[in-house]
């Protein structure tokens, strides 16, 4: 999901608006990537913490290829550490909010607590490969987004699938993934939600068996998140 | 040269006409709209294979007077729509984004 800190994303979704409505919804983990940014995630946080929701944290980080990859870390400092260094790996671009978006971050109150000054749908100078083995070196998850859009996707930049080190793939459309797919994947699907009426479509069961989901100190347990992926792994078709 | 003009002069096929006729002074031609947007000049026309309405979002920022969308790509609804909102002409053509750059370099710098 997105929040008000995407230029796109709508200002009603606030961190606190996004749970209570995971919450009425009965929605037990979710993600919150901005683009290209993590600075709600603290707020995020706090208030997935106040009611029991399991939150990945992370952001749907743009590479040199021009395509979407979601990031996902078990801990907002985490995603907040990362999402530092790849700001400064962004174009000096700034954001003009009256063409294109505001974009600010909020505490779990709903009071702004800043505003990012480059414009976020710009591309890191940094390939998907290298933002891979960078998650990874920090135990993160990496999924490239949407992987069957016409834009923004590995589709549309590379013109396929591409094999590498994801963790899983992001479909739109997952009944189609068998004949994308160059190896065998988990593949996801996403709200991608950008206003409160979005949030939970296209959601999916995780098969976690016994393991808890979330570990003493509230944190989400990736290790369950990662073997309920593993039963999601989809072959590709044979040619 | 006013878009009209490039229209008859390269042969493009015009699939959003809501726009105003103006003077093509620029031109930047990526398929990265981030490049786009870091580094074309302002008022550039764009030559691209990206047929989506995120072009039309570049293009209305860098204040571009049309997009020209190469190989032929299958335009969008949505995109063309949006260009209509932003007054931004679509044009389509078979051909690649070299020859259309190198036909509009030719048109703007004058022929040897």
């Amino acid at each position: 999901m997105h929040s008000c800190l995407s230029p796109c994303g709508d200002l009603l979704m606030s961190p606190k608006t996004i749970v209570e409505t995971l919450v009425s919804k009965n929605i037990k983990l979710a993600a919150l990537t901005d683009h290209n940014t993590s600075l709600d995630t603290p707020a995020f946080a706090s208030c997935c913490k106040k009611h029991n929701i399991a939150a990945l944290y992370g952001m749907e980080a743009q590479t040199s290829e021009e395509l979407h990859v979601l990031t996902l870390f078990a801990d907002e400092k985490t995603a907040l550490d990362f999402c530092a260094g790849w700001y400064d790996l962004l174009p000096n671009v700034i954001n003009k909010p009256d063409k294109t978006g505001d974009q600010v971050y909020v505490d779990e109150n709903d009071d702004i607590v800043g505003e990012v000054e480059k414009y976020l749908i710009t591309s890191a100078s940094v390939s998907l490969d290298e933002l891979a083995k960078q998650v990874h070196k920090l135990g993160g998850i990496v999924i490239p987004a949407h992987v069957d859009r016409p834009a923004f996707s590995m589709t549309s930049q590379l013109g396929c699938v591409v094999d590498g080190d994801w963790d899983a793939l992001e479909f739109v459309k997952p009944d189609a993934a068998p004949e994308l797919l160059p190896s065998a994947y988990p593949v996801t699907t996403s709200s991608d939600a950008h206003y409160i009426e979005h949030i939970g479509r296209r959601a999916f069961d995780l098969d976690i068996g016994e393991v808890p989901l979330l570990d003493s100190n509230g944190n989400t347990n990736l290790e369950a998140v990662r073997a309920g992926l593993s039963k999601r792994i989809v072959e590709p078709l044979k040619k | 040269m006013t878009l009209k003009e490039m229209e008859k002069e390269l042969a493009l096929t015009c699939i959003q006409s809501e726009y105003e006729d103006k003077e093509v002074t620029v031109v930047y031609t990526s398929d990265l709209l981030s490049d786009v947007l870091a580094n074309a000049d302002d008022n550039a026309l764009l030559v691209t294979i990206q047929a989506h309405k995120n072009t039309v979002a570049v293009g209305s920022l860098k204040g571009s007077p049309a997009i020209i969308i190469c190989n032929d790509r299958p335009v969008p609804d949505d995109m063309i729509s949006a260009a209509a909102s932003e007054k931004i002409a679509v044009y389509t053509t078979q051909e690649n984004q070299y020859t259309v750059s190198g036909k509009l370099y030719t048109l703007l710098n004058g022929k040897k």
